[in-house]
Formats: C-alpha cells, structure tokens, sequence
C-alpha cells in the first residue's frame, strides 16, 4: 500500500524536483526564473493539445519511440524502493533488468530520431548512442559494488532499510567514490551540463533535445515527464547510496529521503551554473574518470587493499 | 574502522590515476605536490613514536619533497612557458587503463609479499607509485614530465623506505633527500640548457648520438 | 682519520671556485697527491676511520680507492697542459667538479653504511654530471640528459633493492646496522627471498651506473662527450666504484649460501654486455665513443669473472685493475688526438705516427694493452677468466666470451690502424707536449710492472677480496 502510494507521489513530484535546478540556476544567476510549477504548468499545456502533429515522413516507430520510453520509466518506478520502503514489485536480479530496460527505452528513442530523416536528429542519436555505452560500464561497475558489498542483486533488497545499516562503516572511502561515480554518470544519462546542455536548442550541440525535437503536443508531454523520471531515478538512487539505513520512524524516512533527493537536485543546478559544457572530445575522458573511481572503489572493496 | 593512512594511501593511488590521465603539465605538478606531502607525513599515521628528532625529520622531507622540490618544477615550467604534453607514446584514455592495471597488478603483488610494516595498502602504494613513476617516464616525450616520473618512483621507494627500522635512519634518510633535491635541481638546470639549446623540451629531438 | 680522502678534495674543489684559474689549474695535482698521501697512510694502517659505523676500510675498498688516486694523480698531471692549451670555456667548474668527483669517488670505496653507499654512488653522478656538460654543444646536452636521467633512475632501483635487503635483515628479526660489515656476519640468517630480489635491484641498479647492458645506453655518449681528462676518470675510476655495490652484495649472497643466484646474474648481464660491446664496435666512426664501448665491454668481463668464481674472480680483479690504468692512458692518448686534429671522426684523422709520434706509441701500446696481447695484465686476467671457466664447465658462456673478444679485436684494431697509419683527412694544428704524453707512459709502465713483480700487499689485497668467491 505504502510502496503504491510513494510510486505515484513520486511520479507527481518528478517535474517539481526537476524546477528546483532551473530555479536554482536562475537564483545564481541573479534572476527570479521560472515560477517552481512551471513544469506542471507545460504539461497541462501539452496534454491540452487533441493530438499531436506528425511529420510526414514518420512510421509508427516515431510513436512507439515515445510510448515505449514512458512506460519503461513507470516499469523502472514500480522496481525502486523510494524513500526505503518497499517497492511495487521486486526479484533477485531486478538491477541488471530495469538497466537494460533502460536501455530499451533509450533505444526506442534513438531509432524513433532516426524515423525521422532529419539529419540533425540522426547526429544526436549517434552521440547519444557513444556515451551510453561507455556511461554503462561505469553503472554496471556500481552494480558490482553493491553486489559484493551486500550480496544483493535487487534494487529493493539493497537500498531498503531492513538489512544493510553499516554500509558507511565498512566501506566508507570506496562508497564516496561510488557516489561521486554515480553522479557523473547520473549528469550523463540525463542530459545535463557538462555533458549536453538541457537548454541549448542549436542543433549542432545537442545531444539529447535534439532526439525529441520533432515530437509535440501529449507525445512530448510524456517525454518530458519521461525525463524527469530519469533524473529522479538517478538522484533516488545517490540518495539511498547516501542514506542507506533506517531511521525508525515512516513519515521522517520518506522525508527525509525527498530533502536529500531535493539536495542532489540543487547540487545538479549549483553544478549547471558553475560549468560550461566539455567539448565533445573531452566527454569520453570525463566518463573514463567516472568509470576510474569506480573501479578502484571496487578493488579497495574487493578486499585487495585492506 | 577508516584509518586516516589508509585515506592517505587511497588518495596517493586515486593520484596516480589522474596523473597518467592528465594531459596537463600543472596538473602533475599538482599532483607532485599533493603525493609529496602525503608521502612525508606517512610515517605519522603508521604507528611511530613521536621523538624530536622523529617530528624534525618529517617536517624537513615535508618541506623538501612536498614544498621545494615541486616548487622547483613550477619554476621551470613558468620558465620554459609549457603548458601540455604533446603527442605522448601512449595516449592518455588508455595511460588511464594501464593506470588501473598496475594498481591491480600492485593489489596482487602487495598481498603475496609482505612488508613487514604497515599493512598491505602500504606496500601496494608503494609498488604502484613506482610502477607509474617508471609508467611515466617511459611513455611521455617531454623532458619535464620524465623528471616527474623520477620523482614519483623516489616516492614509491620512500615509502618502502617507511617500513624499515633502522637505528640511524634519520641522518641516512637525510642525506638521500639531500641526494634528491640535488639531483633533481641539476635535472632542472640541464632542462632550461636544453630549452635554450634545442628551443623545446621535446626528448624525441634528442636523438642525434645514436649507436 | 680516513674521511679525509672525502673532505680535502671537497674543500679543494671550494676553493677551485674561488681563486683564480691559472691558479686553480694546480689545485688537481696537489690534491691528489695529498689524497695519495692519505691513501697510503690509510693501506698501512696509520689512519683509521673516524665515524666508524659508516664508515670502514675493506680490501677490495681500498684496491678501488688506490687505483683512483694513482689515476686522478696521472689525469691532473695531463690537465694541467690540456688546461693550458685547450682554453676551456669555463675551467673553474671544471676543475671544482674534479675535485668533488674525486671526493664523491673516495666515499664510494669507504662506505660501510649501505645507505651511505647509495648516497655516495648518487653523488658521484651528479658531481659528474657537469664535467659532461663543459663543452656546451648540443650532443654534450643531449649526453648530459641521458646520464643524469638515466643514472639516477638506476640508482633510484638500487636504492629500492637495498631496501629491499633491509627488510630482509628485518624478516628475520636482526637487529643490526646497515652496513655490508654486519650484514656479511649475519648472512646466514637473513631472509633469502628478499635478499635475492635485493640483489636483482641492487644488479640492475649498480650495473646501470657500472655500464652493464641493457642498462649502458648512457655511456657511449657521456664519456665520449666530456673532456679528455673527466673521460679517463670516468671510465677508469667511475665504473670500478658502481662496481664496488655489485661485489659487495654479491658477497652478502655468497655468505648467505644462495652465491649461485648472484652467479648466475652476473654471468648473463657480463656476457650480454661484452656481447652487445663487441657488436657495436665494429661500427664505429668517433674513436672516443669506441674506447667507451670498450669499457662497457671490459666491465662486462669483469662482472663475468666474478660471476664464474674461483680463479676467475682473481682474474676478474686484476682485470680491474689493468683495465683502469691501461683505459685511462688511451683516454689521455685520444684527447691529444682530439686537441691536434680537433675532430672526433675516425675518417677524418690518421698518420697520428707522422704528427704525433710519442703520442702515437702510447696509442698502440694502449691498443695491445687493451686488447688483450701480452705483455699487458689484461692478457693474463682474461686467460684466468677464461681457465676459471672452463674448471667451472660453463663451456657455452666461454665460447659466447671468446668469440666476442675476437670481435672487439677485430674492431678496435681496424680503427687503431685507421688512426695510426692511415692516411689524414685534416692537418693537426697543435703540436705535442710531453707532459701531455707523460702520464701515458708512466700508466702504461704501471700496468707492466704489477704484471710480473708481485707486490705482497696487491696481491694480499686482492686475495682478500675474491676469498668468498673461492678465489686462490
């Protein structure tokens, strides 16, 4: 019961938690920004809309780009035990699952680009496609971590707060650099600077907006709220590497787990606004570092470095 | 329990991968620094007993190799106006990975052999900094990165040094830092000779003495 | 007190930089004949070390430390008129750097402390390192950059095997000094396993700085580089004393019962050396760059002979000595060649026995010398070598050794030819200066003489160090 109502809470919260960054950018920048609904405000706006418009040279894989996505990150909600509780649903192995769904998704957007025939969308998707992969390594490295620090290969069973209490004492230094690993990547996956600029609209420079670029009406509804459910899926999952244990009572654990889900968010909109974007070819390096810390947070853990 | 030296250890190899990674002069210079320091305040974390004559001889290797000697290197870069290495034998994604590949080998190694003092990180800190250290001056071009890779296989082989007991330790030891601020120094002054003589600091210009 | 063959020559190169350099110039014979003084004070017994811990006189110590005062004594008499008459750019450095060489040099040979040792050895490099550098041209930078680079990282592993033998000494829960003394004492007990990886370290360490291939890629280039005189110092007296950590440690592991390990070591770095030695000899077109690989050749034999034992290890010591006095005298002989015909290229100088004549005979005896005919010591050292291995049975690495000393013959001889009777390419403008031939001959006549007249206490000395190795 508990674990259904976080997961819809959570999806409702996704575009709130989205607006902090935006407002916290227009805060350093001096400016007022955006008012905090504003994400809610566009997909009201959106869904609005009777239908969407195609381009004529789509197929039906141009709509399934989007439905597929969506759902992927609804079935990815249902596997993750939000602010420690228990999730939806759960089974041994579900990690490795909801990643290559994740991976599903990603290429159902990837080919719907491609439906398109625009040449722009066709460049996004290729450099989308690159750092993926190499982003995947770094996640899958995490995955080993957890697994040989708790034994579990289920997200549920190793971020909810029935066994693991002692995570920071036995493996406090790697954990930090499992973390810090997990936010470079989380700034990959979600299209954050330094890697691609949400706000950007040349095409040239875009990675990620420039796959969704002809999609309009309730579609692009659906991915913009598809995203926002990507970054608060990675930001959930800093946020039960961080606080991995129980803190008694239900009401201050869910809370507690949302204030620091809003501190990465902050964190992410300190870090737009102090970055530019890498270039192009610094990207893969910037993964490699990620992937690094990863790896050695692993070899320390392995038992290797006592 | 975290010891503090074993977060001083961890942050030397953590060094050592952005080392090799770094296209940057500064940054290993940065970096020199960074392992100078943590490599001459080592022996505090390991369970010494603290004499007078134990605390001056580590203020003096701080000062030397954690102050002077990378203060030095600053000079001459300024100097010499670098700022990147250029076209390295090995190219740096890939220096990265041998990077983790010797702290893996390092890992192995460090747990079959025992040093007698300090734990297994010790040792594996040690064989991994030397390793990079011999890494480094074999895969760059740039004279001013060879002189880096020296230094970091001196502080590899001091930090194997930390584990010997020895009653006389500390004049020895001060007189193989003497050794080393004086040799890196005239490395230092042959690398401005050469900067002025050939115009760049590029070791693969110097190849005219072949057989 | 003995530390004074260290502190004069220190307090000599002070004052080298202060005064002027037509005065300067003199401060080289008078050190070392103060430092031979010393020496002799030393060898029979009159002056004893004063920090005795670090500090001790041993046979082979004292072997090294007399042929380099007898050869500094030698060289700065030749300097005094290459001085003179080459016009050096900035003689001051050169002599002060002489001095501290000479200082650096004399600690090698009296380091008990193995950390003292490592310091010393490394002092050495860097006292040196200038002397390379004098003539400032573009090959003398280029050769200064690889020795000192490559030195130091050598010695930095040698630092790293002796280590690495501290721990052995502490595996086995010994509470000594770290001197080749007390190690030499208690080598039974000591760690095996991490004595023989020191060992390995300490081999390639020293053996980088001795010469020995694959390590001895800096040597054609630094002493050919480097003024005559510093050239014949360091080939002459520099190599022994690199030589002197291998010896010493290779004792340790004689008296620690795993001797065979150190043998063998020896014996496949001496003989690749020799072998890679007398490869790159046959092709050579700068005569000083030749004598270098010589000596690479010749510390290849050295280490060989101590790795085989017994009488080869006699032999190898006499080899030493000779190679020493005989090397340097070339060395000498060569930069008279170098003054007149201002050119390093065999092409271009020849009819040395037209221009040059007393240095022309100095030349050829050197060359016989050196290449191993009778009358010189090295013929016999070589043949002892050559015995003790075949007592030993090691008849495969005595063969890959013949035929390599065929090689070197056959270059070094095509060359000496070439220099000495073949036809001249460039007239040589200056002339000779017997103090410039001198010191040739009386190294030569040395050389001769500790052939056939046996000194007691030479050939104490030189028992006395190759005892362990089974020597006679």
């Amino acid at each position: 019961m508990i674990s259904i109502i976080l997961f819809i809470l959570t999806i409702l919260l996704a575009p709130l938690f989205s607006a902090i960054i935006l407002k916290v950018k227009a805060f350093i920048g001096g400016k007022k920004g955006q008012p905090i609904l504003i994400n809610y405000y566009n997909l009201i706006k959106l869904f609005r809309d009777k239908s969407s418009v195609y381009s004529n040279s789509t197929t039906f894989v141009f709509r399934l780009g989007v439905i597929i996505s969506f759902a992927v990150m609804v079935t990815v909600f249902m596997f993750f035990p939000f602010g420690g509780m228990k999730s939806i649903f759960y089974f041994n192995g579900d990690m490795i699952f909801l990643v290559y769904l994740m991976g599903l998704g990603r290429f159902f957007t990837i080919i719907a680009a491609l439906d398109t025939g625009s040449s722009f969308e066709g460049m996004g998707a290729s450099r989308e496609a690159f750092f993926s992969i190499l982003a995947e390594l770094t996640l899958f490295l995490v995955f080993i971590f957890i697994y040989n620090t708790t034994g579990y290969l289920s997200f549920s069973k190793m971020l909810s707060i029935t066994d693991n209490t002692n995570l920071w004492q036995m493996y406090g230094a790697s954990l930090i650099l499992v973390v810090i690993a997990v936010f470079l990547i989380s700034l990959t996956e979600n299209s954050r600077i330094p890697v691609d600029d949400p706000t950007t609209h040349l095409e040239l420079t875009m990675i990620h907006e420039v796959m969704v670029l002809d999609h309009s009406g309730p579609e692009l509804g659906f991915i913009h709220l598809g995203a926002n459910m990507k970054l608060m899926f990675y930001s959930a999952l800093i946020a039960r590497l961080i606080i991995p244990f129980d803190l008694g009572n239900l009401v201050i654990n869910v809370l507690v787990f949302y204030v620091i889900v809003a501190l990465i968010y902050i964190l992410i909109g300190i870090v737009e606004s102090i970055m530019a974007r890498f270039r192009f070819t610094k990207i893969p390096k910037y993964i490699l570092t990620s992937f690094a810390l990863a790896f050695f947070a692993n070899i320390i853990v392995l038992g290797r470095l006592k | 329990m975290i010891s503090l030296s074993h977060i001083m250890l961890s942050i030397i190899l953590l060094s050592l991968i952005f080392a090799l990674n770094s296209s940057r002069l500064k940054i290993l210079i940065t970096v020199m620094f960074l392992q100078g320091i943590l490599v001459s305040i080592a022996p505090v974390f390991l369970g010494e007993e603290i004499s007078t004559t134990f605390a001056l001889f580590t203020v003096i290797t701080l000062i030397v190799k954690g102050i002077l000697i990378p203060l030095l290197l600053m000079n001459v870069l300024n100097k010499v106006k670098m700022k990147k290495e250029i076209e390295p034998i090995i190219g740096y994604n890939f220096s990265m990975f041998i990077a983790l590949f010797i702290i893996v080998i390092s890992a192995y190694l460090g747990n079959e052999i025992h040093f007698p003092v300090g734990g297994n990180l010790l040792g594996i800190t040690a064989i991994a900094t030397i390793l990079a250290g011999m890494f480094l001056l074999v895969s760059r071009r740039k004279t001013i990165t060879q002189i880096i890779g020296y230094l970091m296989m001196e502080n590899g082989i001091y930090l194997i040094g930390i584990t010997l007991s020895t009653k006389s330790r500390y004049i020895v030891e001060f007189g193989m830092l003497l050794d080393i601020l004086v040799g890196v120094m005239i490395m230092v002054i042959v690398l401005q000779q050469i900067n002025i003589t050939f115009h760049n600091i590029n070791s693969s210009k110097l190849k005219n003495l072949k057989e | 007190m003995a530390e004074l063959v260290i502190l004069i020559p220190i307090i000599a190169g002070i004052v080298a930089l202060l005064i002027k350099k037509e005065y300067g110039r003199w401060l080289l014979p008078i050190t070392g004949l103060i430092h031979a003084l010393i020496f002799v004070f030393i060898w029979t017994g009159r002056v004893i070390p004063l920090f005795e811990g670090f500090v001790m006189i041993k046979p082979e110590g004292l072997l090294v430390l007399g042929l380099t005062s007898y050869l500094f004594v030698m060289i700065s008499i030749y300097s005094i008129s290459y001085l003179k008459e080459e016009k050096m750019e900035n003689e001051k450095l050169f002599v002060s750097s002489m001095l501290f060489f000479l200082a650096s040099m004399s600690s090698v040979t009296i380091a008990n402390n193995l950390i003292v040792f490592w310091i010393s050895v490394e002092a050495t490099s860097l006292t040196s390192a200038p002397l390379i550098y004098i003539h400032k041209t573009k090959t003398a930078l280029e050769a200064t950059w690889k020795y000192v680079l490559i030195c130091s990282v050598g010695i930095a592993l040698a630092l790293l095997g002796t280590f690495l033998i501290a721990i052995a000494r502490d595996k086995a829960g010994l509470n000594i000094d770290l001197t080749f003394s007390e190690l030499e004492k208690v080598a039974m007990f000591l760690n095996k396993d991490w004595l023989r990886i020191g060992f390995i370290f300490v081999l390639v360490g020293y053996g980088t700085k001795m010469g020995l291939a694959p390590m001895h890629t800096w040597l054609p280039d630094a002493h050919s580089e480097a003024p005559s005189p510093a050239s014949a110092l360091l080939s002459g007296a520099l190599l022994n004393t690199a030589f002197l950590g291998i010896f010493k440690t290779s004792k340790i592991l004689h008296l620690a019962d795993i001797g065979n390990f150190s043998d063998v070591s020896l014996i496949i770095l001496g003989l690749l050396s020799t072998f890679i030695a007398a490869i790159f000899i046959l092709k050579q077109y700068d005569y000083k760059r030749m004598l270098a690989y010589s000596s690479i050749e010749n510390m290849g034999i050295i280490a060989f002979g101590i790795g085989i034992g017994g009488i080869a290890a006699y032999g190898a010591i006499f080899h030493l000595i000779h190679h020493s006095l005989i090397k340097s005298s070339l060395f000498l002989s060569a930069g008279n060649v170098l003054m007149s015909f201002k050119t390093k290229l065999i092409d271009k100088v020849g009819n040395v026995v037209k221009f040059l004549p007393k240095t022309a005979i100095v030349l050829f005896a050197g060359f016989i010398g050196i290449a191993g005919f009778p009358p010189f010591g090295l013929f016999f050292s070589e043949l002892f070598i050559i015995l003790g291995a075949f007592r030993k049975g090691a008849y495969i690495s005595v063969t890959i050794f013949i035929f390599s000393l065929i090689l070197i013959f056959a270059g070094f001889a095509k060359y000496m030819i070439k220099i000495l009777f073949g036809k001249e390419e460039v007239e040589p403008e200056i002339g000779e200066n017997r103090w410039r031939v001198y010191p040739q001959y009386i190294l030569l006549i040395t050389s001769l003489v500790l052939c056939y007249v046996q000194f007691d206490q030479i050939s104490n000395i030189m028992t006395s160090a190759v005892v362990i190795f089974g020597g006679r």
